[in-house]
């Protein structure tokens, strides 16, 4: 199969360079009692830096159907909604930096579809109104001649003088007055000082993609300008240079997921970077072979890729062990404790990982020496280390949040309660052997952990073992060698040496 | 250094597990070797010596019933039933002022000993975590001759019996490094044993050629194990009851009474192949020769003492 797929179809052995490459998910749940009803979502467009390669939807018992009004796309999905309905959208898109040529001098006046359509007054960008003409008066505009400089100090203005605040209104005059405005308000603000000044201009919904994080919701405007639409951020700061893994998504005058005729709407962002060129992903996606495609998991839910793409990783981090504790014959403290240390690393550098681990170590043994003189009996007393790790791992969440590393607990919290068991094994192991004898076993469960740790974080490996899961079964090949290997470990050869020794010097009278 | 270690005759962890382990000992018997109060079973249907059981507590209720009887008793030894490596085992050798004494002199509460006792119910020390059974048996007085080998804890004979003949043997001495315990890795004395002769031939502490026991200076070569041939009889005999075919047979020779199995291993340590010079492999496969016609007991140790000694390692 393997084979096949890079023989006959040409799939990458390889990830590819993949810059901006992007899986996005949304998934909308939605609840009824039985009406007719629609949830409509934004969906992303082509230009301004992106381009969509793909996009699927699911929904059970609900018709979709896109429309697309103004170059806005919207995904309509309708019906009699009636309890639960879960909506999956999913898209793959390439989001490079999108930089606009700033044009210089006179430019030509907008054409007058544009003009009409963002240049004049509405409810949400009251442009004209007194309040934003002397906001404009007091920033002595330059003459139209120099259009690039307008929006630019108008740009300045609301982005240095106008504080951003999650909490404060999003409405763009009490925003000008207040000096405070929500991402949203400054962007509303920006809008209706440009149209006040003459700029068609418009607010931008979007979504800024994170690996191994859902993707966060942004805001940000859009200014006609020399004959194309220049981005501009009063919130992020950039100025006709979108950065990359931004995603516009369309019109900010819309909520990302509204629904009509439900009781209930909920929705969930995922987005997952891609490790492969977009025509190598069609051909995994939908490979020529009917079996093949069947068998492909890039067609799986965001969310299941990225669990298959760290558990397909498992197997050959278990051929390490096996190589480790039977070929070399390394002493460890459970069979897969190592495999487990080097997924719990998995997200970390390897310094600040084993810090981490060190750290939740002797917490966990300095609570388990306290606890003897408790005299509890073991399963209650397991379960208060238990305890303890998961505190201090709360703790050094907190203490990851305010120096802000927020993701830095997302996908380890398990793998570290399993250090648990880690704790008691080596106290035990301190309490009748001693510390020399405890530290050894400790020490190499550690080393091949670190040794394992690699694979876990190699793009490499991921892509080869989530594109070729088949490989799996080569996996299971040299286990089986291993298995039937009956021959000396290193650690017998190094123990035995002097009776090799021996047999030598017994041979040669 | 792969090849010479093949033609020493080396058995390496690799090769006891998949062709001897796996291959003569079926799971299912393993119990019966796991579990000291199902070895003990054993030898008393056999009529094979084996230490009195003095009282067993199954469940935590039971505990404080354990600790009165204990009282009255001058000296015992509570050990897990499914223990392993010596782990869990208290010896106790008499009472001063309500506190149990400990071999080696320090002193336990009852509570200590209370709090022990459940720890091995919990599991603590069996070899999965499973819960355990708390056991409590006499205290042997080793036999002057092994006695004189050491201070502390009691010296054990180790006898591996493959397919009901013995292959090699040494016995382990414990030292006060070791804490009393008769366990290589826990830095107890192991003096490979002439299996034809019954003396000692060499010792290795912590996998080093030594000549005399570091705690009291004497000497440990050139020793006569008091009892040979009935050390050998027992072990074999026992072994035998097992269905095992890769077992090593851990037997004290007490003062008074002569050889008892302690307990016996499933999965006997390597390092006996140091104490004695040799490696087991080209012992086993000479069994292995000889071993497909059914034989008698004593026919098999004198065949096992003969391979022993033409298969004698070179050092």
């Amino acid at each position: 199969m393997f084979a096949t797929k890079v023989g006959v179809y040409g799939l990458p052995v390889r990830p590819g360079d993949t810059r901006g490459l992007w899986q996005v998910e949304l998934r909308v749940t939605v609840r009824g009692d039985g009406r007719q009803g629609s949830v409509s979502a934004l969906l992303p467009g082509p230009g301004g830096g992106q381009l969509v390669l793909d996009e699927r939807s699911s929904a059970d018992r609900l018709s979709f159907s896109i429309r697309s009004r103004d170059g806005v796309r919207v995904g309509v999905w309708q019906g009699r909604l009636e309890g639960v309905h879960e909506i999956y959208y999913q898209f793959r898109v390439q989001s490079g930096p999108a930089r606009v040529a700033l044009p210089e001098g006179p430019q030509p006046a907008p054409p007058a579809d544009v003009a009409k359509a963002y240049g004049r007054a509405t409810h949400e960008f009251p442009s004209g109104a007194p309040e934003a003409r002397d906001a404009l008066e007091r920033l002595a505009l330059p003459g139209p001649a120099a259009p690039l400089d307008r929006v630019r100090r108008v740009f300045a203005f609301v982005t240095h003088e106008v504080a951003t605040t999650g909490t404060a209104g999003s409405d763009a005059l009490l925003t000008l007055a207040q000096r405070e405005g929500s991402p949203r308000g400054k962007a509303r603000l920006l809008v209706t000082l440009l149209r006040t000044a003459g700029v068609p201009a418009r607010v931008v919904r979007g979504l800024a993609l994170r690996e191994l994080a859902a993707p966060d919701e942004k805001v940000w405007c859009e200014a006609w300008i020399g004959g194309g639409w220049l981005p501009l951020s009063p919130v992020d700061g950039f100025f006709g240079e979108r950065p990359a893994d931004l995603v516009a998504l369309g019109d900010g005058g819309r909520e990302l997921v509204e629904a009509t005729g439900a009781s209930a709407v909920g929705y969930r962002l995922r987005s997952l970077r891609e490790r492969l060129r977009p025509e190598e992903v069609a051909l995994l996606m939908e490979p020529e072979s009917p079996i093949l495609a069947s068998l492909s998991l890039y067609k799986l839910p965001v969310d299941t890729q990225s669990a298959l793409r760290a558990l397909l990783l498992f197997p050959l981090g278990a051929l390490l062990v096996a190589f480790w504790r039977n070929l070399i014959g390394v002493p460890t403290y459970g069979t897969f404790m190592p495999l487990l240390v080097a997924f719990a690393l998995r997200g970390f550098s390897l310094g600040a990982g084993l810090l981490l681990v060190a750290f939740v170590l002797a917490l966990g043994v300095a609570t388990r020496l306290a606890l003897e003189r408790l005299r509890l009996l073991m399963v209650p007393r397991l379960s208060i280390m238990l305890c303890v790790v998961v505190l201090s791992v709360a703790a050094l969440a907190l203490a990851g949040d305010a120096v802000g590393v927020r993701e830095l607990f997302a996908g380890v919290l398990f793998p570290i309660v399993i250090l648990t068991m880690l704790v008691e094994r080596f106290t035990i192991s301190v309490a009748e052997e001693g510390w020399r004898e405890a530290l050894v076993p400790l020490g190499w469960s550690l080393l091949v952990a670190v040794v394992i740790y690699p694979v876990f974080r190699s793009a490499r490996a991921e892509h080869l073992m989530f594109s070729f899961p088949e490989l799996t079964f080569a996996v299971i090949g040299g286990l089986v060698w291993i298995g039937a290997y009956t021959g000396y470990r290193v650690s017998d050869v190094l123990r035995f040496r002097a009776l090799g020794a021996a047999a030598i010097a017994g041979e040669r009278p | 250094m792969w090849g010479r270690l093949r033609r020493a005759g080396v058995l390496g962890i690799n090769g006891r597990n998949a062709l001897y382990t796996l291959r003569w000992n079926p799971r299912r018997l393993y119990p019966t070797v796991d579990d000291k109060l199902a070895t003990k079973r054993l030898c008393e249907d056999a009529g094979i010596p084996a230490p009195r059981l003095l009282a067993v507590a199954r469940y935590h209720h039971e505990l404080r019933r354990l600790v009165e009887e204990l009282d009255e008793m001058d000296s015992f030894v509570l050990k897990p039933a499914r223990g392993a490596m010596g782990n869990g085992i208290v010896v106790v050798v008499g009472h001063r002022g309500g506190r149990f004494v400990r071999s080696g002199g320090r002193e336990l509460t009852r509570e200590g000993l209370l709090y022990h006792a459940a720890g091995i119910i919990s599991g603590l020390y069996s070899l999965a975590g499973h819960s355990d059974v708390a056991m409590v048996e006499e205290r042997l007085e080793a036999h002057p001759a092994l006695a004189a080998l050491c201070t502390e804890g009691v010296a054990d004979v180790r006898v591996i019996v493959y397919r009901g003949y013995p292959v090699m043997s040494m016995t382990r001495l414990p030292t006060a490094a070791s804490g009393g315990r008769a366990n290589l890795h826990q830095g107890a004395i192991g003096a490979g044993i002439d299996l034809a002769t019954g003396t000692t031939q060499r010792a290795i502490l912590r996998g080093q050629a030594v000549e005399a026991n570091p705690d009291t200076g004497a000497p440990i070569v050139g020793r006569a194990i008091p009892e040979w041939e009935r050390v050998l009889e027992t072990a074999v005999r026992a072994t035998d009851r097992t269905g095992l075919g890769y077992v090593g047979a851990d037997v004290v020779v007490d003062a008074a009474r002569g050889p008892m199995i302690l307990e016996m291993n499933a999965r006997p340590g390597l390092g006996i192949q140091l104490a004695n010079g040799a490696g087991l492999l080209h012992r086993l496969e000479a069994v292995d020769d000889v071993a497909d016609l059914p034989r008698p007991l004593h026919e098999r140790i004198k065949l096992g003492r003969e391979i022993a000694e033409r298969t004698r390692g070179a050092a």
